[in-house]
């Protein structure tokens, strides 16, 4: 009896019958075929081996072989099939008179799995072409399902190392299951609007994969994506040809699939996208593979999920940074933000910009120009913040306060401050000119200090901002509020940390409101249009 | 004198293949085309004194001759393998010989057979 399969159908196997008698391959292939089995003959060990090697044939399941042979005798065979890691798995059954015990013997210690007497039984070679070809089917599960787990891993390996790239998990997903599968085509479609676009693709022609992504799929009974979106499970097409109601036949022609298998990809029983394989033969999907596209199919989902909870937070960090500094935005949803707002200790450059004579301005203006002018003022010097990678502390009314160095780090923290002052004053003379020539004399003044400040969330529940506490923020105020009108007074550690990088000049000693020593304070030169104006 | 073909061996080989009397003509036919060639051999490395030649003819013409129910030419057969491989055969061209004589008389043998259906 040929050994029945798990699903209790008969599953031939096929046998390479190596002799060089004539006859006895021609009786031994006709017994072989007579209880189901496919024989395959070899008249010498090099015709088998060249057989057992070809690329384009099915693999052989059991060898036959006999032991005296002109060319490449059975002992020559046994040691080239034992040094072949791709063939030393397939049992060899030895044909061998009774009186040749001695070669039996041999060819067992060389790997051989079986032997068979010379002078045929049909009843012994059906028995043991059994149990070789139950012990290769063993091997080939063993193998099946290491190879199955390998690309399993392998998928879960991708998906771990790059989880928010769809296109490179989809890819992944669309080639093991092609593999896996024994299928000839793969797509893995995404929802998009109302629509299946293809999203990852392998197997197929150009034609097929041209069509293929040309033509979105809508939900509908005239395609396999269609009808899998209106049905929301797994749906496989034995022969597309005998389907009447499938339609997609322009791609079919230019694929020339047959069978088609399509598994939902699905999160919480929503549908983003289906997994579909083809096959080129009428050559419907067993269950296991069917078990395994559905596996793949969960994954490309994971990745599918991944992706828009990507999109979720790109948005909201969009929009958190209409509100925040976009270093604050980005902080809140990066993977380290928790602990860098928990608080944290760093040498900052702080940098405070107050308005002179804003409140005789705002006094004697319309609260309408007021509002305006404030709101000129904030676009430019927020544009400027932005464009220096400051991050915006604060914004009220006349001052700001900007620092560099947190949470992104800055090598030129000093510098970058200083140049976002200057740009500051120099822009700020265009906004003022209008109000200058009527008669209100708008100036900045700016402060800036560097050293270390505890920097982190600060506030409560329900109103927190990012900012900072410590000695250089306190000194950067104070320096802001000692300068002159259109000037920049800078502290000394930040004229050393300028190394030369903007000009500065030494601006003499000062006593500042909370620090008991006198600051050795510098300034910014003014550039030659601030100097006019002034 | 009995025949050359033991009948049961013969009527079995019919039997394994499931009553296919046109495969068992196709396989006589591939017996003796192929026995011809392989007792030519046989003569041919007798005549030549090559003892070690005579090994694998003998040993294939062995097989198949026991397949068929030519039992006795088997067993010269054998013989000859066997002594062939030891590497002592006294007088290799009248054990080619007989073999030979075997052979036709089986060739015969099958051949009626098949005119007696």
């Amino acid at each position: 009896m040929t050994p029945p399969a798990a699903d209790g159908t008969i599953r031939p196997g096929r046998i390479l019958v190596v002799d060089d008698t004539a006859f006895n391959r021609q009786l031994l292939a006709r017994l072989l075929t007579g209880i189901g089995h496919e024989a395959v003959e070899a008249e010498n060990g090099r015709q088998a081996l060249d057989r057992l090697r070809a690329a384009n044939e099915p693999p052989i399941d059991v060898i036959l072989l006999d032991i005296v042979m002109p060319e490449m005798d059975g002992y020559e065979v046994l040691a080239a099939l034992r040094d072949d890691p791709a063939l030393r798995h397939i049992p060899v059954i030895v044909i061998s008179g009774v009186e040749e015990l001695d070669s039996v013997v041999r060819c067992l210690e060389m790997g051989a799995a079986d032997y068979l007497p010379k002078t045929v039984n049909p009843a012994i070679l059906e028995a043991r072409i059994a149990s070789s070809l139950a012990r290769k089917r063993l091997h080939d599960a063993e193998r099946e399902a290491v190879d199955r787990q390998s690309a399993t891993n392998e998928v879960l390996a991708i998906m771990s190392r790059s989880a928010f790239d769809l296109q490179v998990v989809l890819d992944a997903v669309v080639r093991a299951a092609i593999r896996l599968c024994r299928a000839d085509y793969g797509v893995a479609y995404v929802l998009d609007g109302d629509a299946y676009r293809v999203a990852a693709s392998a197997g197929g022609t150009p034609e097929l994969d041209h069509w293929e992504r040309d033509h979105p799929i809508s939900p509908g009974r005239d395609s396999v994506v269609g009808r899998i979106a209106i049905l929301g499970e797994a749906i496989q097409i034995e022969d597309v040809l005998a389907d009447r109601e499938y339609l997609a036949t322009p791609g079919q022609r230019a694929g020339h699939y047959r069978t088609i298998l399509g598994v939902p990809i699905q999160q919480d029983g929503t549908i983003s996208g289906v997994l579909a394989l083809t096959r080129n033969e009428v050559e419907p999907f067993a269950n296991p593979e069917k078990a395994l596209a559905t596996g793949f199919a969960e994954q490309a989902a994971i990745g599918v999920a991944n992706a828009r909870l990507l999109e979720t937070i790109e948005r909201q960090r969009g929009q958190l940074a209409r509100f925040l500094s976009p270093q604050v935005a980005s902080l809140v949803s990066s993977p380290d933000g928790e602990a860098l707002l928990a608080g944290h200790r760093r040498e900052i450059t702080a940098m405070f910009c107050d308005l002179r004579n804003f409140t005789t301005f705002s006094e004697t203006a319309e609260p309408e120009e007021v509002l305006g002018f404030l709101r000129r003022y904030h676009a430019t010097v927020g544009g400027l913040v932005v464009d220096h990678e400051g991050t915006l502390e604060h914004f009220a009314g006349d001052g700001l306060m900007v620092f560099f160095n947190d949470p992104e780090l800055q090598e030129d923290h000093a510098a970058r401050a200083v140049r976002l002052a200057v740009a500051i004053r120099e822009r700020f003379i265009e906004i003022s000119e209008e109000w200058r020539r009527r008669g209100h004399v708008l100036q900045v003044g700016m402060g800036i200090a560097t050293g270390y400040a505890t920097m982190g969330r600060i506030g409560f529940e329900g109103r927190y901002d990012y900012g900072g506490v410590g000695n250089a923020i306190i000194l950067a105020s104070r320096l802001s509020s000692d300068a002159a009108a259109g000037e920049i007074l800078i502290s000394q550690r930040t004229f050393f940390a300028l190394d030369g990088a903007v000009p500065a000049e030494p601006a003499g000693e000062r006593m500042l409101k909370g620090f008991s020593r006198p600051m050795e304070v510098y300034a910014v030169e003014p550039s030659e249009r601030a100097a006019e104006v002034s | 004198m009995a025949s050359p073909i033991d009948a049961a061996t013969f009527a079995n080989l019919l039997d394994m293949t499931g009553g296919d009397q046109a495969f068992v003509d196709e396989l006589v036919d591939t017996y003796l085309e192929e026995g011809e060639r392989l007792v030519a051999g046989l003569r041919a490395a007798a005549a030549a004194g090559s003892i070690a030649e005579l090994v694998r003819p003998a040993h294939s013409l062995k097989s198949s001759s026991l397949n068929v129910g030519a039992l006795e030419l088997g067993e010269l057969c054998r013989a000859l393998e066997e002594e062939a491989r030891g590497g002592a055969v006294p007088d290799p061209v009248a054990r080619a010989d007989a073999i030979g004589a075997a052979f036709a008389a089986a060739n015969e043998a099958l051949l009626q057979e098949r005119a007696s259906r």
